[in-house]
């Protein structure tokens, strides 16, 4: 619990702070001072207010709002499937969503009138939840292990990637190009109607995944005893997945595909709290958060044109993670995650 | 074991034995065959024309330079047979690789990249097409062979000295495995996307991985390294099995988990660059045969190792056929070939199997 609180209140700090840094600088009590201008609608320099309100802000939000979706979604996901290899895009999100970005970018098909902005955001979201669906329907036939569930991610995610790659080796190296960036993820150009619903859906998401930590710990048990405390696995775990790939998709259509935090994440979560989900799911949402913010101030300021979310993310998430698994020496991994 | 078995139990046993090794020729038999369609496929030239060549070349027969035969024999012996021979190689090498990393660390998700490999490869590589610069201060062509091949080992090395200090369970070591390989690929990254297109697209190219293009001068190590290693793996393969039961149940059979543990990673690295390092990151069939032979053989290490070389060779010797068949629409890579044909049939299996059938 305290480990949470220090996240949040850490968050906070760490995202004022991030108001001021980048490339434009200016003092956090000047960002202050813009942002309260803009909350009241007064008149501004239209360069600050840009840089600012349009652009800092509505990303820093973005960046809590991601990092705790990402990594309360990969926490609940290695619980539930029992592996710590598990992460919010084993369900072949990331696949899917890219799947729906080449064909969008690089043929022009969408599923909803392609000369809009949105085309893209819309094709990403909707193929992202194609291979949880595939997988809801191969589970009304027969029983779906953790393995066997796994293994149907990984087969549709290889079909998915396979038409993506096709898509990015026939077109030129301009358009590649396009469809890579958006596979790194980046935090820019994040709009406050986005924001907005990611945000909705973080929250809602990750209370339903606290409301149903119970039935978590019961299942680390093994199915049996799961059973006989009353909880169904099965369902528990296709209901739990299944708001883990709408979170999920909600964020990627928006961001790309930012890795890392969703895997590690929950892991370092883990060495401070344990694997008890009540307390597991909170602290991998407040480590996220924070997490992903500090990864895009550290973005911001390491060059004219920043280096994407992810990129830094994962340079400096390593060495954290191997430090403090170093220095615990603990096992927090007993039998299942 | 010991106690006294029904008659009905040892036929039952033997009757499964003989289904296995039947698996295992069939697989086989498959491999010879498909490469043996393989020869004129894509090119101009007949069927018989690749077995005149190989039958010349072997009786030491010449031709007069620039003649039409001499083109022949240079085309096929040069362009088109070394790519088959590296598919051969190079299923067999990463289906077994595949096939010890899921046994070692007990998880369906584990190939013969989860310590990183191919991120270090893909870092090597990349940092000498984009910055020219390699590992190995050897540059062209070789130069990216050598550098991705040094890359490959840094993160296995990494991971087997890091576990010494955390502890050497098999999950903090996918972890260490994993954080590692986004350390790798961030670096990687971050040169693909500072780079201009073209190096972007020659980049990507080569994460794909590809066996055309491949010569002789690429086989004797690769050879010698899968050759080598299915042996070593064929004997331990028992140990294999017990380190399936996890760590406690292995321990208390006598093994010395720690050190077997560390022997397996070192030979896989070496197995695994040797390989990627001439063809670059070839995903799917190291992840996936192992599987599949399980789905339809039963877990038993004794027999999966064999099987899978042979499966996996299959698999990829068949796909280096599909791509080479689908010359005339473009130039379709083995990985997203053997995705794009392998993975329904996968799934296919996944939800044809039997509870139990799947070890994991």
């Amino acid at each position: 619990m305290i480990f949470f609180l220090l996240c949040i209140i850490g968050s906070v700090f760490l995202f004022v702070y991030s108001l001021g840094v980048g490339h434009f600088d200016c003092g956090i009590l000047e960002a202050f001072d813009i942002i309260g201008k803009s909350l009241r609608g007064e008149e501004l320099a239209r360069q600050t207010k840009h840089i600012i309100w349009y652009g800092r802000t509505p990303s820093g939000l973005m960046a809590i709002a991601a990092g705790a979706i990402l990594a309360a979604g990969g926490g609940v996901m290695q619980t539930l499937l029992r592996n710590p290899l598990a992460d919010p895009y084993s369900m072949g999100i990331s696949s899917g969503a890219l799947f729906g970005v080449s064909i969008a970018v690089i043929m022009g098909i969408s599923i909803y009138d392609s000369s809009q902005s949105y085309a893209v955001i819309l094709n990403a979201f909707v193929f992202a939840l194609v291979p949880m669906a595939i997988i809801l329907m191969a589970s009304r036939r027969g029983d779906m292990t953790p393995s066997k569930i796994i293994l149907t991610g990984i087969a549709v995610m290889f079909v998915f990637s396979a038409f993506s790659t096709t898509l990015m080796l026939t077109t030129d190296s301009e358009t590649l190009a396009t469809v890579y960036s958006w596979r790194v993820g980046t935090l820019d150009g994040i709009s406050w109607a986005s924001l907005g619903i990611v945000s909705v859906v973080g929250v809602i998401g990750i209370s339903f995944l606290l409301t149903q930590a119970r039935k978590y710990n019961v299942m680390t048990a093994g199915d049996n005893s799961a059973k006989s405390m009353g909880v169904d696995p099965k369902r528990t775990t296709l209901v739990g997945m299944t708001v883990i790939s709408l979170m999920t998709a909600t964020v990627v259509c928006f961001t790309g595909t930012i890795g890392f935090v969703g895997l590690v994440g929950p892991h370092i979560a883990r060495l401070f709290v344990g694997s008890e989900s009540k307390f597991l799911i909170p602290a991998a949402a407040g480590f996220g958060g924070i997490f992903l913010l500090a990864s895009s101030c550290v973005a911001r300021v390491s060059g004219p044109l920043g280096l994407p979310v992810g990129v830094i993310s994962a340079m400096v998430g390593c060495p954290l993670f191997i430090i403090i698994l170093v220095k615990m020496r603990s096992n927090v991994w007993g039998s299942g995650v | 074991m010991e106690k006294t078995v029904g008659a009905d139990a040892v036929w039952a046993y033997r009757k499964d034995v003989a289904k296995r090794i039947s698996f295992i020729t069939i697989c086989i038999v498959s491999v010879f065959f498909v490469i043996l369609l393989s020869g004129s496929i894509g090119t101009t030239y007949g069927f018989w024309d690749v077995y005149e060549v190989i039958y010349e070349r072997i009786m030491g027969i010449t031709h007069p330079t620039a003649s039409p035969e001499w083109w022949r024999s240079h085309y096929i012996w040069n362009n088109s047979l070394p790519p088959i021979i590296i598919s051969v190689i190079a299923g067999a090498g990463l289906a077994i690789g595949g096939t010890v990393m899921q046994s070692l660390m007990g998880n369906p998700l584990a190939d013969p990249y989860t310590t990183g490999i191919s991120s270090g490869a893909s870092l090597g590589a990349v940092s000498a097409i984009v910055t020219g610069f390699t590992f190995s201060s050897i540059s062209g062509e070789m130069g990216i062979v050598s550098s991705a091949f040094l890359g490959a080992l840094i993160p296995a090395f990494l991971v087997i000295f890091l576990t010494r200090f955390v502890g050497n369970s098999p999950t903090t070591m996918i972890l260490i495995g994993v954080a590692i390989s986004y350390f790798f690929n961030s670096m990687v990254t971050y040169l693909m996307i500072t780079t201009d297109t073209d190096k972007l697209q020659e980049a990507f190219l080569w994460q794909i991985g590809s066996v055309s293009g491949t010569g002789w001068g690429d086989i004797p190590l690769m050879l010698t390294i899968v050759v080598f290693s299915g042996i070593a793996v064929g004997l331990v393969s028992n140990k294999l099995n017990l380190m399936m039961l996890g760590d406690k149940s292995a321990k208390s059979m006598g093994l010395d988990i720690e050190n077997f543990r560390t022997l397996c990673l070192l030979l896989l690295a070496f197995l695994v660059a040797s390989i990627i390092s001439y063809t670059g990151i070839i995903g799917f069939v190291g992840l996936i045969t192992p599987h599949v032979v399980r789905f339809i053989i039963g877990g038993d290490n004794r027999f999966v190792a064999p099987a899978s070389v042979a499966m996996g060779a299959f698999i990829l010797v068949s796909a280096n056929l599909i791509s080479n068949l689908l010359m005339p629409i473009g130039d379709i890579p083995i990985g997203v070939v053997m995705s794009f044909v392998g993975a329904p049939i996968f799934l296919y299996l996944i939800l044809r199997s039997k509870a139990g059938r799947d070890m994991f």
